[in-house]
């Protein structure tokens, strides 16, 4: 105790100390050349730890002891300046951009910092004012249009709905093909982890979020993301499918306290369904039906007959249009997000303490998302010689969903709800339920979409840990070690229930899900460096590096079903255990070895080559050790030729050849039983029968042998500068190989087995990216930024496997439609059933006897989801110190196969089936009679014509995502620095922003940029899921 | 002085460090051996094994297969999804379930694995498994026709199995190596004489481990096996149902019926109750055509067992009709007999799968003696098959009595040899209602019951009542031995008529 008074007293001493020590105030504002304001640039005072940076508006203020004499102002990508101080209180220092270049500082991997020059590959950088304040809750979203190379599609508008990312396409048939997430050099995962909905499975599920969900925008300084191989190859097997790595926000390294606090809210509506007719109502062949769902009922208005079934005992029956009951099932969504962080401390010790808190009710009732983040961070200097940080970062993320998916969910019965059911009633006065509980909704095998939203939603609740611990020592001044230990662990528990009565699942579930995920990796990294290397300018870094790894998974899952009590969620409620009650446990182990040498001529000719040899737990002994090197070459010729030109200020050439292997998943390595079942969600029976076990042969046959994937990859690129950086272009074109993929092969069912694990196949990605940024305006008072990123990817499955020719892409889906691996055709196009054409005119054919189209062929490709290039251009307007941002997105190519189109086709809901329903009409095709095609005459049912075109699975339910965005707009206003100086604070910011704020789909209609699956390698899926929304909302930024 | 000491320290540090890093790579070996999977065993007693084959071949045969044939056959109309589409020939995407998780996967390899576990200590597990297989195999190919056989169900050994033809899956091929379906009965049955340790208890869930029952139906499935030989073989046919007769082991009573117990857990019931009561009620119902066929032949209190009455009266949909279906409420779906267990009318889903029955023995007996002139009277047999189909669905003894006296002409066979056939193929029909695939087989062999081309028919060919079903999806798009393009629905089996 007495220790403890002693240590907060000198503490307080330490305090008091410096506060005397201060003399006076100086303060300052630094501007480029052009008098534009430089945000972030450091002022420190020569030879001591003091300083501070630069706010936004380019004013500093510091508080000199009396020893100070001299100023060290240097910013990234500027020229340092040293400043006598004198007796001057007021600082005018304008930085000049360093001799023809374009610097900047980002973190690649292992977290190792780079001169961006320096780099034979591409990266991307973004900065937190790039994400934040966006209204984006997901921070992959807010990435969205802003990366070339990278193609980002979110699942819906649905509250922590999961977004895919892709960069440079797919590289692995089975594996995720999503990068890897790195936070301040720790690897986190950015899984879905997915829960049966019920008898449909995953395709019912309620769109889970993609774990990098729970990470803080706020809380984030930059994302440098790593595209290629070469980029990630020290990152090893893990980034093959590239990475994103984070920096979050430091402690201050400005010798100052800071304390930033910012609160934004926004709304959401739902954006993107389809246009409705409202002149027919529910029933079936211009007959009036209660129990129907679709809009195939007599017109408004008609007289009430006893054929048209609106008079019923004498009485007319209630039968009116709502026009709005679609629209009105979506509410206001709202997000609210708050953010608190504390930092202190300079460049050797810091610490920063952070607190965030995000709550988000959907565009859908009884949807949200709570989000706490706590972090905190800290790093310290002993003796000048060994740095030690860390960091500990708080998770809690609470989810609510309700079931997606074709079928019984909510979200099947209203897409194309029949127009005259009043919806609005059930919700207000809550009699989408029975006075006993149970569902109350006319039309049989479906649930009132209340009672499902209400009854049958999917909670999960996550909480997770990433903490870090680094400690470098400087050896000599050549030589550092550095040790840094990772972890990511999180548990999550998840409870899906439906209620007694539900249509997907009658007799009621209750089911309790623990998901538990964790990785750990150490790496001990030495560094050498020795500048004038054997020659003077040849400067060397050389690196060699160890890495552990391991990775757990375990999911527990309780399932209990024909619940007996009403209302009652307990397993005990259940009096059948048998389905779904399992547990899977898994883990892998990876040693990896690594090193780098890069050479540096001069500052314009940099070579790079790396290697790593890794051991991993889960490939056959004899082929567990396996190694991977890369090489990249940078040129900078203006420097090396000494250009000096106008136009051409900065010009980079650099190249690659990169090669990353991959382990396979655990365990596949032997033939394994596991308990039977049979059938699927119209019919089912699983073991044990009663008291009876069953077993059967799993249906996968293991391999001979299992050898690392690999990914091979060749890329140049340049960088070029123009007009002193005015202009800048960032190009790069590639070339992927990914050979000896670990996957399961289709083989024929009649073996007994449907798939066999092999080491085979071969598939590549063409590609170029091009960032172009333009500073079209630059003077004191306004200037505007405009980049431009270009995407295009083509990928090709070259082989398969002997004898295959194509197999499905792992995952849930409907046969019928099924994303598929084909040869010679690019990744996960949706094979289905195709109508027959006649093959000189093309037209399809009719059946003579029915009208409508004659049976499809199955096996044809359907639809092919990806698209033929992404352009994203952002613009930024700074005038003073008002900004305006915003971002279009266009997508070109690519199609979705939409149950939802098809739904509210056939259904008779979609505006265009009101036209014309009396009149008779004809599906355009010919028919085939004795060998002779004619022009189809066969006048059919305004109905049955729709619902030819209206089948789920059908060619005409694909359609061209081709669509236009305005992603999202800001404008910000920051309050003038003389004002902020008066309030005592740093810098006050007010955003308003809205996102997805519309779009123009010119081939669909209805917003195309949909995933019901979500995240992962299945795309170009509506299967009913929730559509997209619009997000409008305000944010207020403060630090003191 | 000083110095050094920094140097020593410094050099103590790196020494920590490097021991550190070293223990990690020393202990790699064990560190790197965690693949074992603890998620599924690799080992597993054939007891667990059994029960899986049962469910499975039952499962196969009431699930989406009968649906399909009993839609094709007319007893059942589609009025919803899929059952829709097969009762106007739309098959598309069908059938994937049974091909590949139900009988090459689920029945066929786990009885391939059976007969593989060391048969000196279960031979009775592998005479069982031969035995179901064979009943496995005969419904592929009954259904499909030329079918993966001899190469089939055994994994890595035959990667790409072939498609053996129809006639040597009945007859054999010696010089293709085909064992025919009678030889793999006969080896089974071979199996069940020899003596061994390892005998199946409670998890043989038909006969409770009773090797004498499965021995009835081995024989049983002979007689089943031969007379579908009629068209192209009856020399054959009539000898082995002869041998069949003189052996006098087969099944000869209801209660010896080769039938798999379901439960009434939602996981463990019946498919047609867990289809038409539990997840797709909506979907299909009483055929108007078989209500037709029934209420001529005054058989309703012997449909009031296959299909409900709701109000009192029946209530049929014809098939292929475009025309909206009756409210739920008041169709007539399965009933009794195809839902719950005999004498246990509450049970839901606990009914059986009936796949070999003592009425089926009698009419198949009843044929022959008519056909092809085994031992036997074909109208005794006739009135046996009626009267026991009658017992099984649960009808009175006084009911039966009453409906004979009734109706004569019915009961009786009369007319020409094939006015004659026609009356039992009618019947087995009738008694057959809930096994599509044993109908359609009969119905494609002797084109009895009379059936007429549903409304508006498509599919491969809208102009006849199909005479297959198509190949999977699955199974085309991966086997280079598979039949391609796939033969049309329209295209007859080898034994068709």
């Amino acid at each position: 105790m007495r220790k403890h008074k002693l240590l907060w007293s000198s503490l307080f001493l330490l305090f008091q100390l410096h506060l005397f020590a201060q003399t006076r105030t100086i303060t300052g504002k630094i501007s480029d050349a052009n008098g534009k304001p430089i945000p972030g640039a450091s002022i420190l005072i020569k030879n001591s730890r003091t300083g501070t940076s630069s706010g936004p508006d380019g004013s500093f203020s510091l508080n000199l002891p009396a020893t100070a004499k001299t100023l060290v102002v240097s910013a990234v990508g500027l020229s340092s300046q040293e400043i006598e101080i004198g007796d001057r209180t007021s600082f005018s220092i304008v930085m000049t951009a360093r001799d023809n270049t374009l610097s900047e500082v980002v973190v690649t991997s292992l977290g190792i910092t780079r001169d961006k020059r320096s780099l034979g590959y591409a990266t991307q950088n973004l900065k937190a004012d790039q994400l934040a304040d966006k209204g984006q809750v997901n921070l992959v979203n807010a990435m969205e249009g802003k990366v070339a190379g990278v193609n980002i599609t979110g699942a819906s508008g649905g509250a922590g709905a999961s977004v895919n990312i892709n960069i440079r396409g797919i590289t692995s048939f089975t594996r995720s093909n999503q990068p890897l997430f790195v936070v301040d050099g720790v690897v986190i995962s950015n899984d879905v982890d997915r829960t049966n909905g019920g008898p449909n499975g995953t395709l019912g599920d309620q769109q889970p979020a993609n774990r990098a969900l729970d990470l803080d925008v706020n809380n984030i300084e930059a994302i440098n993301i790593l595209k290629g191989p070469a980029a990630a190859a020290l990152y090893g097997s893990r980034a093959a499918a590239g990475a994103v790595i984070i920096t979050t926000k430091k402690g201050g390294v400005n010798g100052r306290s800071e304390i930033v606090a910012s609160t934004s809210y926004s709304m959401q509506n739902m954006e993107g369904l389809p246009k409705v007719q409202n002149l027919y109502g529910q029933g079936s062949t211009g007959i009036y039906n209660p129990a129907s769902g679709n809009s195939w009922g007599p017109k408004f208005g008609a007289t009430p007959s006893i054929a048209n079934g609106l008079l019923v005992g004498g009485q007319p029956v209630p039968y009116k249009a709502y026009p709005n009951n679609i629209n009105e099932f979506f509410q206001t969504g709202t997000i609210s997000d708050n953010y608190l962080s504390i930092s202190g401390g300079d460049a050797k010790q810091n610490f920063i303490l952070s607190g965030g808190y995000t709550a988000q009710t959907g565009i859908l009732p009884n949807t949200s998302v709570d989000r706490v983040n706590i972090k905190f961070g800290g790093n310290t200097v002993f003796r000048n010689k060994i740095k030690v940080g860390g960091s500990a970062n708080f998770f809690n993320t609470l989810q609510t969903g309700i079931l997606d998916g074709n079928g019984a969910s909510a979200l099947a019965v209203i897409e194309g709800l029949a127009r005259s059911i009043d919806l609005t009633t059930y919700r207000v006065k809550g009699t989408y339920q029975n006075l006993d509980g149970t569902n109350n909704w006319p039309i049989p095998n479906q649930d009132n979409p209340y009672y499902d939203a209400y009854k049958n939603p999917l909670k999960s609740n996550l909480y997770r840990i990433i903490g870090s611990v680094n400690a470098g020592f400087d050896a000599t001044s050549w030589l550092n070690v550095n040790y840094r230990l990772g972890l990511d662990a999180y548990t999550d528990r998840r409870k899906q229930i439906f209620a007694i009565s539900s249509a997907r699942v009658p007799g009621g579930q209750d089911l309790e899900s623990d998901i538990y995920r964790s990785e750990l990796n150490g790496d001990l990294i030495i560094t050498a460096h020795k500048n004038d290397f054997l020659v003077k300018d040849l400067n060397i870094t050389g690196l060699v590096g160890q890495n552990i790894n391991q990775r757990r998974f375990q999911v527990v899952t309780a399932q209990a079903d024909a619940l007996s009590i009403p209302g009652y969620y307990q397993i005990n409620n259940g009096t059948n255990f048998a389905v779904g009650t399992a547990e899977q446990t898994t883990v892998q182990r990876l040693l990896g070895y690594y090193g780098q040498i890069s050479l540096d001529w001069k500052d314009f000719l940099y070579l790079e080559a790396t290697g790593r040899a890794d051991e991993s737990s889960t490939l056959s002994k004899s082929k567990s050790t396996y190694f991977y090197p890369s090489v990249n070459a940078t040129f900078i010729f203006t420097d090396a030729f000494h250009i000096d030109s106008k136009i051409l200020t900065y010009g980079k050439l650099r190249a690659n050849i990169s090669r990353v292997g991959t382990d396979a998943p655990p365990y596949q390595l032997a033939n394994t039983f596991v308990k039977g079942s049979y059938g699927n969600n119209v019919a089912n029976f699983t073991f044990p029968d009663g008291a009876i076990a069953g077993f059967t042969l799993s249906s996968t046959i293991a391999p001979n042998l299992l050898t690392p994937e690999f990914v091979t990859s060749y890329e140049i690129g340049t960088n070029m500068g123009f007009w002193n950086n005015r202009a800048s272009l960032d190009a790069t074109v590639y070339n992927t190989i990914s050979t000896s993929q670990i996957f399961s092969v289709g083989i024929p069912p009649s073996t007994g087995f449907t798939t066999k694990t092999v080491n085979a196949g071969k598939m590549t990605n063409k590609g170029v990216e091009l960032t172009l940024s333009v500073e079209p305006i630059s003077t004191r008072n306004i200037r505007w930024d405009i980049v431009g990123n270009f995407t295009k990817n083509v990928n090709k499955v070259i082989s398969i496997y002997p004898g295959i020719t194509s197999f499905s892409v792992p995952g849930s889906a409907f046969i019928g439609s099924i994303p598929t691996i084909k040869v010679g055709q690019p990744y996960g196009v949706i094979v289905g059933g195709l109508i027959p054409r006649d093959s000189t005119t093309g037209a399809r054919l009719i059946n003579s006897g029915t009208g409508v189209y004659a049976t499809t062929i199955a096996n044809q490709i359907l639809a092919n989801p990806n698209p033929d290039y992404i352009l994203g251009v952002s613009n930024t307007f700074h005038y003073k110190t008002l900004s305006l941002g915003f971002t279009f997105n266009f997508i070109k190519g690519g199609q979705i196969l939409s149950f939802t189109a098809a739904s509210y086709k056939s259904r008779g809901a979609y505006v265009e089936t009101g036209k014309d329903r009396d009149k008779p009409w004809i599906l355009p095709g010919e028919i085939l009679t004795n060998g002779k095609y004619t022009q189809n005459n066969i006048q059919i049912p305004a109905q049955t014509y729709w619902q030819t075109l209206g089948g789920l699975q059908s060619e005409f339910n694909v359609y061209d995502a081709t669509v236009f965005r305005l992603q999202d707009i800001t404008l910000g206003y920051d309050l003038p620095a003389s004002v902020a100086k008066n309030l005592k604070i740093n810098y006050i910011r007010l955003s308003v922003f809205a996102n997805n704020v519309f779009h123009v789909a010119p081939n669909a209609f209805f917003d195309p940029e949909l995933n019901t699956q979500g995240a992962g390698n299945i795309r170009g899926l509506d299967l009913q899921g929730t559509p997209n929304a619009r997000t409008v909302g305000a944010s207020l930024k403060v630090s003191f | 002085m000083k110095r050094s000491l920094i140097n020593r320290y410094r050099i103590i540090r790196l020494a920590i460090l490097l021991l550190f890093a070293g223990m990690l790579l020393g202990s790699c070996k064990k560190y790197l051996d965690v693949n074992t999977s603890p998620n599924a065993p690799t080992v597993v007693p054939p007891s667990v094994l059994l029960p899986t084959t049962e469910i499975g071949i039952a499962f196969a045969n009431g699930n989406d297969l009968d649906r399909a044939t009993s839609a094709i056959m007319q007893q059942i109309a589609g009025v919803a999804n899929q059952t829709q589409g097969y009762d106007v020939y739309n098959f598309s995407g069908a059938f994937d379930n049974q091909w590949n998780g139900e009988l090459y996967g689920g029945s066929i390899n786990n009885c391939v694995a059976l007969i593989d576990m060391d048969s000196a200590t279960s031979p009775a597990y592998s005479g069982i498994a031969k035995l179901e297989m064979a009943y496995a195999f005969s419904m592929l190919t009954d259904v499909w026709g030329d079918v993966p056989y001899s190469q089939a169900g055994q994994g890595n050994k035959y990667l790409y199995p072939r498609f053996d033809k129809v006639q040597d899956i009945y007859q054999g091929n010696s010089s293709l190596g085909i064992q025919s379906l009678f030889d793999l009965v006969n080896s089974g049955l071979a199996d069940l004489a020899k003596p061994g340790a390892l005998k199946p208890g409670k998890d043989d869930i038909i006969y409770g481990g009773d090797l004498t029952k499965w021995a009835r139906m081995g024989n049983t499935l002979l007689l089943k096996f031969a007379i579908m030989l009629t068209n192209v073989n009856p020399t054959m046919a009539k000898s082995v149902i002869s041998g069949v007769i003189s052996g006098n082991n087969f099944i000869n009573s209801n209660a010896l019926d080769f039938e798999v117990p379901f439960g009434t857990s939602s996981s463990n019931q019946n498919p047609i109750y867990n289809f038409n009561y539990v997840n797709r009620s909506g979907d299909q119902m009483l055929s108007s055509r078989f209500l037709a066929l029934e209420q001529s032949l005054n058989d309703t209190l012997r449909l009031a067992r296959f299909f409900t009455k709701p109000n009192g009266v029946f209530v049929g949909f014809n098939n292929g009709s475009n025309a909206p279906a009756p409210t739920q409420a008041t169709r007539s779906q399965y009933g009794t007999y195809l839902i719950a267990p005999a004498g246990n009318p509450t049970a839901l889903g606990a009914a059986p799968i009936r796949l070999l029955t003592n009425f089926q023995v009698n009419f198949i007996l009843a044929e022959a003696a008519l056909t092809l002139g085994t031992p036997g009277d074909p109208n005794q047999l006739y009135q046996a098959g009626i009267t026991t189909s009658m017992q099984k669905v649960g009808m009175a003894a006084s009911d039966i009595t009453a409906y004979f006296a009734a109706n004569p002409t019915v009961v009786t066979l009369g007319g020409t040899q094939q006015q004659m056939l026609q009356q039992i193929i009618t019947q087995k029909y009738i008694a057959w209602c809930g096994n599509g695939i044993e109908v359609f087989d009969d119905y494609r062999r002797t084109g009895y019951p009379v059936l007429a081309l549903p409304l508006n028919p498509g599919g491969d060919d809208p102009s006849v009542i199909p005479t297959r079903l198509p190949y999977t999806n699955g199974e085309l798009s991966t086997n280079p031995n598979a039949p391609n393009p796939r033969p049309l629905v329209d295209v007859k089996l080898w034994w068709a008529k």
